[in-house]
């Protein structure tokens, strides 16, 4: 007896943590693309929740194919695709939107003044703005991406603890995107520009780099990887147009992995996805958001930089 | 000395202004909303646009002011005036709390916490359900911010605020937003400027938020949502980062616009025949949902200003002067902007 | 003027980046009243000396010490409080601000209570000193009492300082439209303003013409006469620092290679080595 109870309570936080395992992979594609544009340019780019909410959409909408609805008439149909058509649509989609963001609002503001805090303002005011688009174009309710998107099931993992299709997915996609953006940043002339800029974007521009263009590559992939997160959020969860809010979540993992560390915001969101699943398991399910802020003003006051952050100076 | 002794006057004015001008119940109520908007919003300005640091939580300090009020008076039975006080105080501690781990470094640090805050404080408000009664909303508080009350407290406050920005302390703030690095090796403590700040904005939105309390008679976590953090940023961008005067303006264009907004169909039977049946409908339909567009206004209202007029109201003088210098382009004037901050 | 008490010490340094040794063993000090200088090629270190000894960074390994007390632990503004004012290479003032104003944002901070001081002021209210630019915070809400007083003051002390500088007449200038020139020397007037007991000119002549340099050389001489003020100046051109500093360190890689008088120093050969032969071969 004693046996079979221990063995339970075992499965139990081996399913909590396959579980946490799967939401912080989701996390990571988001909070990495967040940590590599404030590697550049070091402000938090609150639009970058904006990306994951377009991947969202283009993906349902080029999956089951919607009316867009502008002033209750209706203006546009489209026709209803493929999984690759609607995941591919979803990715380049969002990939150009952050571009267009960077282009339009951030530029222009960039090369006026070197203090952050108008972009962060201008990015709060972009993510408002894609958000009440969806709201206005498509309505403000829930939809769920068909259950038919993608191979249904259960996998064993034995000791009575499964995953879910999604679940093995989600991570498998998670690795495949991290792990692809990992070779692009170490392999590649780009990456290796990238990577330079992170250190000193200016003199990375003295060395030849075209830092306009740079920038472009590195908003792309943030928005890449965003509507990846997006793609699968919508699909697990539900999709709607305050879904970027999530990002919030992206944000804290990485201020706790380190702002503007890769491996900083993958860890990071690896222990939120944990520590939230964990808590919806054995306390509930209301108190993990506030187990995450706690965990955020935690973190602050124990290690500030996070766990791989740089101590930042300021250079004189 | 003698401008700010003048400043204090037209403050006291505009004060008696507001609270003795003869008016509906309908604009009375107007009237008191912009006093405690302009009280946030004077806070947020503060911060941001003096201190440089950004905020997307603000309205959980006036919501802990709001159920610290609400609470004393209405529960506790305490005269509302202490109560008020208590609910900036109350907006305080937590400031410090928040401030303590997040104020030393540089970086988004404090933005990013603030949007916990602004979770995490809805979060207690709707599930401590035996002390601010939940989700549904707190009933039955006294109505003690009349228009004099609200006039009053605006103008000592507005009163304070200008005078603190025209003192040691206003530069201290601006010296730290200006050069972190220069202002420590001036021997200002950044990391306790900073805080000063945020003490001060978090107890200004605290008696907003109590004041609210009092004129709503009834508040509502959801009240204090992400929204009303974003309306309290949107008044200071608009009004020009840095500017205490241009802040005032934009909180009172924006109440004052928010209030047509929702009256905005009041208008569909004034529009003009000449249009066409389908574009009248597309108006109608805007028209009627128009509040539907109110933050989608604000998102657009914050990059415009941001790429535009980053001295928000201020540099609409100068805007207005680069315009008239595309169509008449020997004016012949050094522009003063491109010569500073090069 | 008489040179008996230590002002600064700096005992055995060494400064790491990552693994970039950026000061190696270095030892110097500096006498009550002296001026001084640090030169040394690009890259020598210099500047590092300075952000170390203000506070921008703690050393790896060693010791400072200002007038006997150890500052190595201490934060910037902990160090600028005990009277190190400096100037910065590339210029750090707060450009939307005018002329003025950068002074007075200085000024203000001339005295500032101590931990100690404050305790004791709280327990019995009459211990406090009320140094001439200070005033309460109620006061500055309020702008009573002595608000009005002190805030003239801390402004006619301001334009004292821009005067001396010879900026008096670009007071309401916002700092950032000032020619490079008077940016130097506004940050200048602004580390003066700090009343301090050493102050630090990180490249004053950088960028100017030699007109001004001639000018400038005037007023540094000038200053540390008139405000009995102990001055280290850096620079890599060398010709200024011999013509008005009888006390001069040479850096280079890191490490101090020389010290003396400007005879020595311009007779040294390690100097001559390492600094001059270079930069000769290139002029």
């Amino acid at each position: 007896m004693g046996n079979a109870a221990q063995f339970t309570e075992f499965s139990t936080l081996f399913q909590q943590v396959v579980n946490g395992l799967s939401l912080g992979s989701v996390y990571a594609l988001i909070a990495v693309g967040y940590s590599l544009v404030y590697s550049i340019l070091s402000f938090s780019n609150f639009a970058h929740g904006g990306f994951l909410v377009v991947g969202g959409y283009i993906c349902y909408g080029l999956f089951t194919g919607f009316e867009l609805n502008v002033f209750s008439r209706h203006l546009l149909t489209v026709p209803a695709g493929s999984v690759w058509l609607a995941g591919l649509g979803a990715l380049g989609g969002a990939g150009i939107v952050a571009v267009l963001t960077e282009r339009l609002a951030y530029k222009p503001i960039r090369e006026r003044t070197s203090m952050t805090l108008y972009l962060l303002i201008a990015s709060m005011g972009v993510s408002i703005i894609i958000e009440n688009i969806f709201v206005i174009a498509v309505g403000g309710r829930f939809r769920a991406l068909p259950q038919s998107m993608f191979p249904s099931g259960l996998y064993n993992l034995g000791w009575g603890v499964t995953a879910s299709s999604s679940d093995v997915l989600s991570l498998t996609c998670a690795v495949l995107f991290l792990g692809g953006l990992q070779f692009f940043l170490t392999q590649t002339r780009w990456g290796l520009a990238i990577r330079a800029a992170a250190c000193d974007l200016r003199t990375a521009g003295l060395m030849g780099v075209n830092v306009s263009l740079l920038i472009a590559i590195v908003f792309f992939a943030a928005g890449l990887l965003a509507a990846v997160g997006g793609v699968f959020l919508s699909y697990r969860y539900t999709l709607y147009p305050q879904m970027g809010g999530i990002t919030t979540k992206a944000f804290v993992a990485a201020v706790i992995g380190g702002l503007g560390s890769l491996p900083g915001a993958i860890v990071g969101s690896l222990i939120l996805g944990l520590a939230e699943m964990l808590t919806t398991g054995y306390v509930s399910s209301q108190m993990r958001d506030l187990v995450v802020y706690s965990l955020l003003v935690l973190m602050l006051l124990v290690k500030p930089a996070g766990f791989f952050g740089k101590p930042v100076s300021d250079k004189i | 000395m003698r401008k700010s002794l003048l400043g204090n006057a037209a403050l006291v004015i505009l004060g008696l202004f507001l609270a003795l001008l003869p008016l509906t119940g309908y604009q009375e109520g107007i009237v008191v909303l912009l006093c405690i908007n302009c009280v946030a919003a004077m806070g947020v300005s503060l911060l941001t646009g003096f201190t440089g640091i950004f905020t997307l939580g603000h309205a959980a300090y006036m919501a802990l002011g709001a159920y610290t009020a609400a609470i004393m008076t209405a529960r506790w039975g305490v005269h509302w005036l202490p109560s008020i006080v208590a609910g900036g105080v109350v907006a305080v501690a937590v400031a410090w709390l928040i401030g303590m781990p997040t104020l030393r470094l540089t970086g988004d640090y404090y933005a990013i916490a603030s949007i916990g805050l602004g979770e995490a404080i809805r979060l207690i408000l709707e599930n401590w359900q035996s002390f601010t009664r939940g989700a549904r909303g707190f009933p039955g508080i006294a109505s003690y911010a009349s228009r004099g009350v609200a006039a009053a407290l605006f103008t000592v406050l507005g009163i304070a605020m200008f005078n603190l920005i025209g003192s040691r302390l206003g530069r201290e703030l601006k010296a730290s937003r200006d050069d972190p690095a220069a202002a420590s090796l001036m021997g200002f403590n950044t990391t306790a400027s900073r805080m000063k700040a945020l003490l001060i904005s978090a107890f200004y939105c605290g008696i907003s938020g109590a004041l609210l309390a009092g004129y709503m008679t009834f508040i509502q976590p959801s009240m204090f949502d992400m929204m009303k953090s974003t309306e309290l940023t949107a008044v200071v961008v608009f009004g020009g980062l840095g500017s205490m005067s241009g802040t005032l303006l934009g909180a009172a264009i924006i109440t004052l616009a928010m209030e047509l907004f929702r009256n905005a169909s009041g208008i569909v039977p004034y529009i003009p025949s000449f249009i066409s049946p389908k574009w009248t409908g597309v108006l109608v339909d805007f028209l009627t949902n128009l509040s539907q567009y109110r933050m989608l206004l604000y998102g657009l209202l914050l990059v415009g200003v941001m790429v535009l007029l980053p001295e928000g109201m201020q540099g609409l003088w100068s805007f207005a002067r680069k315009i008239f210098s595309w169509f008449f382009p020997d004016t012949g004037r050094p522009d003063p902007e491109k010569e500073g901050l090069r | 003027m008489t040179l008996t008490r230590v002002l600064l010490e700096l005992d055995r340094v060494d400064m790491f980046f990552g693994g970039v040794q950026a000061i190696r063993d270095m030892s110097f000090t500096i006498m009550e009243g002296e001026l001084a200088g640090i030169i040394g090629p690009n890259g020598a270190g210099k500047t590092t000396v300075f952000n170390v000894v203000s506070g921008v960074y703690s050393p790896t390994a060693g010791s400072i010490w200002f007038r006997e007390q150890d500052i190595t632990p201490l934060k910037a503004y902990q160090v600028n409080r005990l009277g190190i004012a400096r100037t910065f290479q590339n210029l750090r003032l707060f450009s939307r601000s005018s002329a003025l104003e950068n002074v007075m944002t200085a000024a203000q901070n001339r005295y500032r209570y101590s931990f100690r001081e404050n305790l004791r002021g709280f327990l019995s209210p009459s211990y406090r000193p009320d140094p001439d630019y200070h005033y309460s915070f109620i006061e500055a809400l309020s702008h009573m009492g002595r608000w009005a007083a002190r805030e003239k003051h801390i402004r006619a002390k301001s334009m004292e300082f821009l005067e001396r500088v010879g900026l008096a007449n670009r007071a309401r200038q916002a700092a950032g439209t000032l020619p490079y020139g008077m940016q130097r020397r506004l940050e200048i007037a602004r580390a003066l303003a700090l009343d301090p007991k050493l102050l630090l000119l990180d490249e004053p002549a950088a960028g100017m013409n030699p007109e001004e340099v001639s000018a400038l050389n005037g007023l540094i001489t000038g200053i540390h006469r008139d405000f009995k003020l102990t001055t280290l100046v850096i620079e890599h051109h060398m010709d200024m620092i011999m013509e008005i500093c009888p006390h001069i360190i040479c850096m280079n890689f890191g490490a101090k290679i020389a010290e003396g008088t400007p005879d020595q120093i311009r007779s040294d050969p390690e100097v001559l080595s390492a600094y001059l032969g270079d930069e000769g071969a290139e002029a």
